[in-house]
């Protein structure tokens, strides 16, 4: 492909374990090897998106540094991805692009959250991503070089690096990968690439500036609101709530609870928006309550569900993103709440181009 | 072997800091506040000790909605036509 042909080369001896300490010695990984970039291995890598090398796909809005559709497939390589991940990547980063997702602020803040990756659509099996059981991880590849290819990107193109323009105060395990697929087995409510208007057969990217991970066990609860009590009481915990969105991934057993009860997603979303919440001196009394945070809540425009003398969290129950997903057997579900305190980074999605076959 | 670059390839921009004031004294400042818990009582804070040792004014408090992203330009070119010298920062 004559449009590699100005890009960057580096020359080194024909040792694939020299190459590797040549990729630490440049600072170029995450802490873990990485594949060397061989100019073959990322050409097959450019070779499923159809368009020029150069296309620019996401640009820093701090420091104008520029992600191209090259730069992306060199770190996909080092991260581990197959050639059909890359679509994948590249629409993580069309997401993340878009303003309100605010990737400099939600990778460079002392909040320390990390993109969180779901892919939603048939894609996802295509490629054999992990919907199922060990969800976040470990064992699958797709997942775990998707979400390591997002990282590396931040890192090498956008210079985000741990302690220098990467500032969290604990990091976050998500860091080096956080991808997951959405699980369309069994699962009875719309895939969120339907919800989110594409249409039928066109896989979907949403990414999420997730701020960790709380695992929600409810082992005894057989009604749809005992479980989602749960869940709604992990989302207002003191140290999460925030006015920030918030991702909810139903175990299968949970999620048979909930819908077997004939309830939607939109139903699911009303109740855990309205049931997650801390009164005002509640939130006074560890001092975290602000008058501004409760006008943008409770003012003009508020949500009918917005409950005076209460901080919910989120401004409206469509800030809560519900789907299902892990293995058949547990009823260990999960909550990711957002990254810091608000509202500085809005979810974000994006359509696969899958490669033509 | 040859391995590709994994660094963006956009060329470094140049940034030049603005001239430094010949004196701050009598001078108008400028707060933009990043919306933070404490962000504006610390920088009133400092802009209360330009009053009391140079004589300055408290012309403009701007706000940020976010904190993380850069200050709207609209907000900037504003601000710039009221003072002679800005005063930001992180307020948690």
């Amino acid at each position: 492909m004559s449009t590699t042909a100005s890009f960057r080369t580096h020359e080194v001896p024909d040792d694939l374990l020299a190459a590797i300490d040549y990729c630490y010695d440049q600072g170029w990984t995450d802490g873990l090897p990485v594949v060397p970039p061989v100019v073959d291995r990322v050409k097959a890598m450019l070779a499923a998106d159809s368009r020029p090398a150069d296309t620019v796909i996401a640009r820093h809005p701090a420091t104008g540094l520029d992600l191209s559709l090259h730069a992306a497939a060199v770190n996909a390589v080092m991260a581990g991805c197959l050639p059909e991940y890359f679509p994948v990547v590249v629409a993580a980063f069309e997401a993340m692009d878009k303003p309100d997702f605010n990737f400099h602020g939600s990778t460079a803040s002392t909040g320390g959250s990390a993109p969180l990756v779901i892919v939603s659509g048939p894609y996802a099996d295509e490629i054999g991503m992990n919907a199922d059981v060990n969800l976040f991880g470990p064992g699958n590849r797709a997942n775990g070089t998707i979400g390591r290819a997002t990282r590396l990107i931040l890192r090498n193109v956008f210079q985000m690096l741990p302690g220098i323009s990467d500032k969290s105060t604990q990091g976050n395990p998500g860091k080096y990968s956080f991808c997951i697929a959405e699980r369309a087995r069994g699962n009875p409510w719309p895939p969120l690439c339907e919800a989110q208007g594409y249409p039928k057969g066109t896989s979907s990217v949403t990414v999420y500036a997730g701020g960790g991970f709380c695992n929600v066990e409810n082992h005894g609860g057989n009604t749809p609101e005992q479980i989602l009590s749960s869940v709604a009481d992990a989302m207002a915990n003191y140290g999460c709530i925030t006015l920030g969105q918030a991702v909810v991934i139903l175990a299968p057993e949970h999620m048979q609870i909930v819908a077997g009860a004939g309830w939607t997603r939109e139903k699911a979303q009303a109740y855990l928006f309205t049931q997650a919440k801390r009164s005002v001196d509640g939130m006074k009394s560890v001092g975290k309550y602000r008058d501004r945070e409760y006008d943008t809540q409770h003012g003009e425009g508020a949500h009918a569900l917005a409950e005076a003398g209460f901080m919910h969290r989120g401004l409206t129950p469509d800030d809560i993103l519900i789907t299902m997903g892990g293995g058949d057997a547990g009823g260990h579900s999960c909550f990711i709440p957002s990254w810091s305190r608000g509202r500085g980074s809005i979810m974000q999605h994006s359509a696969i181009r899958a490669p033509d076959k | 072997m040859q391995l590709y670059s994994p660094l963006s390839t956009t060329p470094k921009r140049k940034a030049v800091r603005a001239p430094a004031l010949g004196s701050i004294d009598g001078l108008r400042i400028g707060i933009l506040e990043n919306g933070k818990l404490n962000a504006e009582e610390m920088l009133n804070e400092v802009a209360a000790l330009f009053v009391q040792h140079h004589g300055c004014t408290v012309r403009t408090l701007a706000s940020k909605k976010n904190a993380s992203a850069p200050a709207p330009s609209n907000t900037l070119v504003q601000v710039a036509q009221e003072v002679d010298f800005l005063i930001t920062g992180l307020g948690d």
